[in-house]
């Protein structure tokens, strides 16, 4: 008994301790490193940021180089070119192989499972000339079934609906005749469709006319988002997969130069997607079949796989702004830089001035050369080898100039 | 679980008072008791531990709890912590589904519980609402919304001052004026003095209730799913109520239900009670009781004002401050009921006013400047089942009439005055009443 009070304060005592360490342990963070010093960061928005920390911002989130827009957006693929013995006809003959199973870092730190033809998405440009054959030697190396759907005139047994080519080295030749002029999408068409297009498997197809089309800088663009958490709502958008790659890369063109643009749009879940041009008007083609256009606009409306060729020429320099006037999409990632330069041989940057533009069938089945040393998205790489001046040095150096 | 393991403990103090001396035997406990503890050390470390691939079944995934946001200068701060099973990184953050650029401190990186703060320089405007949306690097996106922006709390002295000042208004002012009823009481016969300890014990129940609803908000509003919101609240209760009944028991030399000996009066039977101190026993000591656990609720009380405030989800009104210390008023009749019998020293009577009232105000503090909803449920816990350990007391004393002349004699005997009369009922349901009907004004 002469224990009892005691033991009744030992008692409360463990309980307010117990309670104590509980409360205390849920009102202190627990945070595992050392901090450090704190630097300053310019980031793609313009929004200035102070942190010991890290900082979440294309412009500073070095990624692995898994697809480089810049790479893609002017790179066609003219295939292995020969010509029929008997008939003459050109006939252009690609190895189009299709996967499901890569994770592929589609934002910086984001990891998504993407399903690609020939390893990237979009898949590879494919590009021919009204009339060539076309010959795609198309091998499934997927866990599921795949197709290559193409937008265009074709027989239906070329039309990869029906018969679907199975996982684990399946194969299937398409073969047509490149028909109508213009630029069209392929994709897989296997139910459920919209599983297997917002995966990846899409790409596009330009025919060019037979007469060509005038000189000009050429390149592609596919409007296209990911909806990484699979709620049926895109988590990021963007002009070639990477979101505000052009933004912090910006596109370099030269003033007075004819720009030719080849857009897709391949965004699901969205009813329509948009492309405003700033400080310009552009002439629109759609699906790039008329020759002429009344459409002079700065402001085109696509729904899905809706595509058409803009054509435009800047006469100012500076740095131009493209993006989708749905601003949801501009900022989740759909949104770029056209950097429009003079023109001339003092220029020293990456891009590679008039020689490095393919115009139709010389068969340059590659000319990324000219653009492959802008190191991806890493903002260093960018920012040691491009030309930029003013404010626009921001968007590419690893920090702002007042950093501490 | 536990209750396998305490009989086992009850029989080792016996084995071992048995057989004192005995070096093997007393081994034979310890490791008796160590023994099952070992194996599950064995489980564990066979089945999850290193190169075990035995139960990769199924895919974990990631899961990341936003656990506060504040509205600080231009910038947007949200609290992130990793609840789920497996690291994360933490890989875009957005503003009402608008990707923003952000700095993530100390890192991206996130181990089990591990926070970071997530800082989104954003021009926010006051008073609007905001979604704050963290996405993982597997591209799973979590958010939390805010329902109306307000500046972030920091501890300056102009708002240290301005929770203490709503803290006195809500907490000490009303608690105390209400202790001004005991006067009155002290003029009512027993049937009435009955009726307001009844009161009393419904004012408290009612107490007791709207602190477990309100943990429950907390844990389901603020807490992750790994928690355990609600039985950590259930935990604290029980914790909580059996510790202070314990200890209450020891202090006030009570032997239990039954057992008629308050120690108050000198009766004789109190000489059980061993060193238990007669100033502690009886009815100050049942004041005292309702006080700490009044202290208690307002405590919880204050950290949900100071939460809301804190967090913007309140526009502080003067109607709201009136309305609490309208409600809090009762929780002063609570503490004077018992008192009513006896002669008592103002300092005491302020004392214990002080008691239940003041932790309103640390809680105001605690809440606005280092808002925890653990920290909340574990407080509301304790405070619902301080509350009900003095009901329990409050229905003893009753049901031995509610008063020491009444001595052992209860059980409702002497016309209704106890647990099975009229004035018990209805004071009861009064209480819950009139809390009921102040409570809507809050």
């Amino acid at each position: 008994m002469a224990t009892g009070r005691p033991r009744a304060v030992v008692l409360a005592l463990a309980a307010a301790s117990a309670i104590a360490v509980l409360s205390a342990s849920a009102i202190s963070d627990v945070y595992t490193e050392a901090q450090r010093p704190p630097q300053t960061f310019l980031t793609h928005t313009g929004a200035v940021i102070t942190t010991t920390g890290e900082v979440l911002d294309p412009v500073y989130q070095v990624s692995e180089v898994e697809f480089d827009p810049d790479e893609y957006l002017r790179n066609f693929e003219y295939g292995s070119i020969s010509e029929d013995s008997k008939t003459g006809q050109t006939v252009r003959e690609y190895v189009i192989v299709a996967e499901d199973d890569r994770v592929q870092e589609v934002a910086p730190g984001v990891f998504y499972n993407v399903w690609t033809f020939n390893g990237t998405v979009p898949g590879p440009t494919i590009r021919a000339t009204e009339g060539d054959l076309v010959r795609i030697t198309f091998v499934n190396n997927g866990t599921k079934p795949h197709t290559m759907h193409f937008h265009g005139i074709h027989p239906a047994i070329m039309d990869g609906v029906f018969e679907p080519v199975g996982g684990g080295g399946g194969q299937f030749t398409y073969e047509f005749e490149a028909g109508p002029v213009g630029v069209h999408p392929y994709h897989c068409h296997i139910m459920p469709l919209e599983e297997h297009i917002i995966h990846g498997l899409y790409g596009v197809f330009i025919v060019d006319p037979k007469e060509g089309r005038a000189p000009a800088d050429e390149m592609v663009m596919v409007l296209n988002g990911f909806d990484t958490d699979f709620d049926a709502e895109n988590n990021f958008y963007a002009a070639n997969t990477v979101p505000f790659y052009y933004q912090h890369h910006p596109i370099q063109i030269e003033r007075d130069r004819l720009i030719r643009v080849y857009v897709v749009n391949m965004v699901e879940f969205d009813p329509i997607n948009n492309f405003h041009l700033h400080g310009n008007l552009f002439y629109y083609y759609p699906t790039g079949t008329d020759r002429s256009t009344s459409f002079y606009t700065d402001m085109i409306t696509m729904s899905q796989t809706e595509r058409g060729i803009m054509e435009f020429t800047y006469e100012h320099t500076g740095k131009f702004l493209f993006h989708a006037h749905k601003v949801e999409f501009s900022e989740k990632g759909w949104v770029g830089v056209f950097l429009v330069k003079d023109p001339g041989p003092g220029d020293d940057g990456d891009y590679g001035g008039d020689s490095s533009v393919d115009n139709g069938d010389d068969n340059g089945d590659d000319n990324g050369d000219g653009y492959a040393a802008t190191g991806g998205y890493s903002g260093a790489a960018g920012g040691s080898t491009r030309d930029v001046t003013g404010p626009a040095a921001a968007y590419d150096g690893r920090e702002a100039p007042d950093g501490a | 679980m536990t209750d396998g393991r305490r009989p086992m403990a009850h029989e080792r103090g016996r084995g071992l008072s048995g057989r004192g001396s005995s070096g093997a035997g007393r081994f034979r406990v310890v490791a008796s008791g160590a023994a099952p503890l070992a194996l599950v050390a064995i489980l564990v470390i066979y089945v999850s531990g290193p190169g075990s691939t035995m139960l990769e079944v199924g895919v974990p995934l990631p899961e990341v709890t936003i656990e506060r946001v504040d509205f600080v200068g231009s910038e947007i701060l949200a609290t992130v912590r990793n609840t789920g099973p497996i690291p994360v990184s933490i890989a875009v953050a957005d503003v009402n589904d608008r990707i923003h650029p952000a700095a993530v401190e100390p890192d991206a990186h996130l181990e089990r519980y591990e926070t970071a703060v997530v800082r989104i320089p954003f021009d926010w405007n006051v008073a609007e609402p905001y979604t704050i949306g963290i996405t993982t690097d597997d591209g799973t996106r979590f958010e939390r919304e805010v329902e109306s922006a307000a500046p972030a709390l920091s501890p300056s002295g102009e708002l240290v001052a301005f929770f203490a000042v709503i803290g006195t208004y809500v907490g000490v002012i009303p608690v105390l004026i209400g202790l001004l009823w005991l006067p009155f009481i002290r003029r009512m016969g027993r049937q009435v003095y009955v009726f307001f300890l009844a009161v009393t014990v419904g004012l408290l129940f009612f107490l007791a209730l709207d602190s477990v609803e309100e943990a429950v908000d907390v844990s389901q509003e603020n807490l992750a799913g790994s928690f355990n919101g609600l039985m950590l609240l259930a935990t604290s209760v029980v914790v909580s109520f059996l510790g202070l009944f314990y200890a209450g028991e020891r202090l006030s030399g009570s032997r239990g239900p039954g057992d008629g000996g308050r120690a108050g009066e000198g009766d004789g039977r109190t000489g059980s009670g061993n060193g238990a101190s007669p100033r502690l026993a009886g009815p100050m000591a049942i004041a005292l009781m309702i006080s700490i656990g009044i202290g208690l609720h307002n405590f919880g009380e204050g950290l949900a004002i100071g939460a809301a405030v804190g967090l913007g989800s309140v526009a502080f009104s003067s109607f709201l401050i009136v309305g609490f210390a309208i409600h809090n008023v009762t929780e002063g009749v609570a503490i004077a009921a018992p008192l009513s019998r006896e002669r008592v020293a103002v300092w005491k009577l302020a004392g214990l006013g002080v008691l239940a009232g003041a932790p309103a105000i640390f809680g105001g503090w605690v809440g606005g400047f280092a808002y925890s909803p653990i920290a909340s449920v574990v407080f509301l816990g304790v405070g619902a089942g301080a509350i009900f350990q003095v009901m329990v007391v409050l229905v003893r004393w009753i049901g031995r009439g509610g008063s020491p002349a009444n001595g052992s004699n209860g059980r409702g005997a002497s016309g209704g005055s106890g647990l099975s009369g009229a004035p018990f009922a209805a004071g009861i349901v009064v209480g819950m009443l009139i809390m009921y009907v102040t409570s809507i004004l809050v």
